[in-house]
């Protein structure tokens, strides 16, 4: 490999800011909406209720992150019921369970949904630290399960490497890291030493990782000077604020979430933190939006999970987000995140599986079937073009992050509408048939293809 | 070396509400024998109170009037204390300690599940306090002028606390019923009334700890155990039923996590346990322990 000049490499990835839809290869695929009209399902269709079991945070720090996922399979349910049903028949229910029981009472939960509640579907889940434990017991009860989030590299890579009954929505973890570390080094190219505060679980890790990693590549000037790893749902930062500051860095990632985000960047205004370093976050605007107040310092790379904020895409672009935001915001009062986004799209990903799946061979589809029609599907979300790869059963969307900025329309900061970065999935994330790698699949095709650019 | 003195204060103020904590927890073992499992959901439900009566019921009230109701978590927290002694634990005192320890088991569950009903199951914020009281600058840095109110308290609370326990009549009878049940019961002394006294003097401590620390941090489901697990690592380090201890050993988990945060990040959780392994390995009974 040649020496490569940041800027060109950066343009080879596709990155993107500003106001512009990114082009998607997708186009070509066919590829059908949420939300599209249906035709009429052939064959008998039984009436009983399809029984959706929903698990995720309902209560602690996590649920202001979580709990909208809920919202977003509830509005698409309620939408599709009062169209008739699954396949104009079979009305959806949801049943709802707290993922903050635990790791060990979630998995119990769990089956205790499919063997004694009978669920025909599974869904929901926020945390990493549930997806890799409840993923094979899924597989193990022949459930038919999109996980929405709990995205880690992990659970496709090592805890269930041949999925057959499990998918999941929302961009792999990895990109995450990888997202937030392009966009730092396109934004800062001259930061030097960089900080970190991340969770101490799968997640924190992996950001940290997937962050080190691009970081050697696109930016090989720059060195880690702190570390700091505080517990998953602390809301006491004081020693980790210290200690990145004590450090002078240039930089400081973070992938610190949910209502421990909104603690951490609290308490980091009073340490006088923000006016001492730039930030970049893989996850900072992960929350509800309105979790985050108007003191909130503007300019900080505020990642959305490198999935999706709801002012993007805008306007009249994309109607599929723009029609999405609006009913959200009219059934529940407040504006959608990224989870929520990720549970309507999985409850229109398996509608639209169900249906092309009734329309091949007639009456109420086998979960083979309907397993079949999910690998490969592609669809138009809210958030652009889902497709799910049917090696791994993973879901992939172009990933997406900015700068927070507050504006006048919304009670709460945003993303800069004129500075949203967009990169294409595909060059950030290890393609079907990589070799399974360590730490994950990702972090070993970055190591091994990309060039290291000239400081 | 700018930075020692924020770290000492980091230390100083995480410190402060752990002898608060740990302190009841002591207090509450060393006159009345029992290890209150609950007692880490009494320092939340004092954060939840004070949450609830700054950040909800008198939000956007002026500042000072915000810091007079900052002690009302650690007085609803005394209150459920002096109800909760006479009816649920007194009743336990003659059987053997599992019994203790499964009814306060049990009230850490219901207190959890209470908290979940009364104030849902979102955090509840009282930031306004932190955030309107704004920083001083320590050289050159930037620290929260509310850090330095929350010490202040905790070194008042230490000192009136030890004052009370040596310098008063209330005192000196705490103290020999602690010593001997039995013979303080024989001169007179109304055992039940001091340990009603002691529980709820325990219970305030704890719902101070957690309405000062609130303002800062918000008042979540789950924080009772993750206080109580704390508290524990101190009594273990001072020896249980030692208020001494508990100040010992509130500092040495203050100083001793915020080294670990600096310069052990890779292991900040296991810190505090390797300590208090040490402490058991040389001392079984703690620092301040009776053998």
């Amino acid at each position: 490999m040649g020496e490569v000049n940041r800027r060109d490499f950066l343009s080879t990835l596709g990155v993107s800011v500003g106001t512009a839809l990114s082009a998607t290869a997708g186009a070509a695929l066919p590829v059908v909406g949420v939300a599209h009209a249906q035709e009429k399902p052939k064959g008998n269709i039984p009436d009983t209720p399809f029984k959706i079991g929903h698990m995720t945070f309902f209560s602690g720090p996590a649920a202001v992150l979580g709990e909208p996922m809920y919202r977003g399979q509830l509005l698409a349910s309620e939408e599709i019921n009062a169209q008739g049903g699954l396949l104009g028949k079979r009305k959806i229910e949801v049943l709802k369970a707290d993922e903050n029981a635990g790791t060990d009472a979630n998995v119990k939960e769990l089956r205790r949904l499919k063997l004694s509640e009978k669920i025909d579907f599974f869904c929901g889940i926020t945390s990493s630290g549930n997806t890799p434990a409840l993923g094979p017991v899924a597989e193990e009860l022949k459930l038919l399960t999109i996980f929405v989030d709990g995205c880690t590299d992990l659970l496709f890579d090592k805890a269930v490497p041949n999925p057959h009954y499990i998918f999941r929505v929302t961009n792999m973890q990895s990109a995450d890291g990888v997202t937030a570390a392009v966009a730092a080094a396109q934004t800062w190219p001259k930061a030097k030493k960089i900080a970190h505060i991340h969770p101490d679980y799968s997640y924190g890790r992996n950001a940290f990782d997937h962050w080190t990693i691009t970081f050697k590549k696109l930016m090989p000037q720059a060195e880690n000077v702190s570390e700091g790893w505080p517990k998953l749902g602390t809301t006491d930062f004081s020693s980790h604020i210290t200690k990145a500051i004590a450090s002078k860095p240039d930089l400081l990632a973070t992938s610190v979430w949910g209502g421990d985000y909104v603690a951490f960047y609290k308490q980091a205004l009073r340490y006088g933190m923000f006016s001492k370093m730039k930030v970049a976050s893989m996850i900072a605007f992960g929350v509800a939006p309105h979790a985050i107040g108007k003191d909130h310092p503007e300019g900080i790379i505020a990642g959305v999970h490198s999935n999706y904020h709801f002012t993007y895409p805008a306007g009249d672009r994309w109607p599929y987000n723009k029609t999405f935001v609006e009913k959200y915001n009219k059934r529940f009062n407040e504006y959608p995140n990224f989870q929520a986004e990720g549970g309507y799209t999985a409850t229109y990903l398996l509608k639209s599986a169900i249906e092309r799946a009734n329309k091949l061979a007639g009456g109420w589809p086998e979960d083979d079937a309907i397993i079949a029609m999910l690998e490969g599907l592609m669809m138009a979300a809210p958030a652009g073009y889902v497709y799910i790869r049917p090696d791994n059963h993973q879901g992939y969307k172009d990933a997406v992050t900015g700068f927070s900025k507050n504006v006048a329309e919304y009670p709460f900061p945003v993303l800069d509408p004129d500075r949203i970065i967009t990169i294409p999935i595909r060059n950030i994330t290890a393609p079907p048939g990589w070799p399974k790698g360590e730490p994950t699949s990702t972090y070993t095709w970055i190591d091994k293809t990309w060039p290291k650019v000239k400081a | 070396m700018d930075f020692l003195l924020i770290h000492l204060l980091n230390s100083l103020l995480f410190a402060s509400v752990l002898f608060l904590t740990a302190g009841g927890l002591s207090l509450i073992y060393g006159v009345m024998r029992i290890v209150n499992l609950a007692h880490g959901n009494l320092y939340a439900f004092g954060a939840y109170v004070t949450a609830w009566a700054i950040g909800g019921v008198l939000a956007g009230a002026p500042t000072p009037l915000l810091y007079l109701l900052l002690p009302a978590g650690a007085v609803a927290a005394a209150l459920l204390g002096a109800a909760l002694e006479p009816t649920l634990l007194r009743p336990f005192y003659k059987r053997a300690e599992e019994y203790q320890l499964l009814v306060t088991f049990g009230l850490l569950m219901i207190l959890e599940d209470l908290m979940r009903l009364l104030w849902g199951p979102y955090p509840l914020s009282a930031s306004a306090l932190w955030e309107n009281s704004g920083s001083v600058t320590i050289s050159g840095n930037p620290y929260p002028n509310y850090n330095l109110v929350v010490i202040a308290i905790g070194l008042v609370a230490a000192v009136f606390l030890w004052a009370f326990v040596y310098k008063t009549k209330f005192g000196v009878v705490l103290r020999a019923t602690s010593q001997d049940m039995r013979m303080a019961s024989a001169l007179g002394i109304d055992v039940n009334r001091v340990y009603v006294q002691a529980f709820t003097l325990g219970c305030f401590m704890a719902g101070l700890g957690g309405a000062m620390i609130v303002p800062r941090d918000s008042a979540v489901l789950g924080m009772g155990v993750d206080a109580l697990v704390l508290a524990f690592i101190v009594v273990v380090i001072g020896g249980l039923g030692s208020l001494e201890g508990a100040l010992a050993g509130a500092l040495i988990v203050g100083v001793v996590r915020e080294l670990g945060i600096t310069f052990f990040a890779e292991i900040e959780l296991a810190v505090l346990y390797l300590i208090a392994v040490l402490v058991l390995l040389a001392r079984p009974a703690g620092l301040f322990g009776r053998p």
